[in-house]
């Protein structure tokens, strides 16, 4: 799950060896948004707070 | 500036940030620093960001390239700046080793704004973006930034799927879970 940003991402680039800007560009999109919901999911992690 | 310039210059910027990525990896293999989850966002921001550099260096400058960048580089920001404010509490230790005094989390937040501010000066030069100008093959360079950048993002990949296989990451990893389930038992 975590690593699907990476992929995505990885993919986006192999669109731009292979010629492909659109598909890129989805790719781009769709990978940051996947990246984003994974920050919605982790952005609570418990404090490591000693007081 | 011109479109030739301007993509060697976004092959050094490409460059300069798989340097981060791959200084990131010494931290892990090297220091046993395994990151946490909202590391792995940062290390995911950076690899975002590559992007629209490398349209840059393949297809030409433009406004748009730029703007995923940007876009990708706000995300690893605002993750960098949460992960900072989570441990920004006194007497907090923070995640992981410091450099020169701040953790790596705070610097990922300073390069993201480097990066945002590298794209913001760049989009000031307008000549790049003439497509009169008749353009060059792909530099060298350029070429060689893609892959390294490539390699870069499906390293992340495969050792974030080692780190927590198919699921969410633990919070405070500290063992690379695929690796542990496929181990033989010990006696």
């Amino acid at each position: 799950m975590m690593s699907l940003p990476f992929f995505g991402f990885f993919a986006s680039l192999a669109c731009v060896f292979a010629g492909k800007r659109t598909a890129s560009i989805v790719l781009f999109a769709i990978s940051l948004g996947v990246m984003l919901l994974l920050f919605k999911l982790h952005a609570t992690d418990p404090l490591a707070v000693s007081l | 500036m011109s479109p030739d310039v301007s993509r060697t210059l976004n092959a050094l910027g490409l460059l300069a940030i798989s340097l981060v990525l791959a200084g990131a990896f010494l931290d892990q293999f090297i220091m046993h620093e395994l990151p946490c989850p909202l590391c792995l966002l940062q290390r995911a921001g950076f690899v975002g960001a590559c992007i629209g550099l490398a349209l840059n260096i393949k297809f030409g400058p433009s406004p748009l390239h730029y703007g995923l960048t940007i876009l990708a580089a706000m995300a690893g920001a605002a993750v960098a700046m949460r992960q900072t404010l989570l441990h920004i509490a006194p007497g907090d230790a923070g995640f992981g080793a410091a450099i020169l005094g701040l953790h790596l989390y705070t610097w990922a937040f300073v390069v993201f704004t480097l990066i945002i501010l590298g794209c913001a000066g760049m989009l000031l030069f307008e000549r790049q973006f003439d497509r009169s100008v008749r353009v060059a093959a792909i530099p060298t360079i350029g070429m060689v930034a893609l892959a390294v950048a490539a390699l870069m993002a499906f390293g992340n990949g495969a050792s974030t799927v080692l780190e927590c296989g198919g699921g969410l990451c633990p919070d405070n990893p500290t063992t690379y879970e695929l690796l542990q389930k496929s181990a033989p038992p010990a006696r």
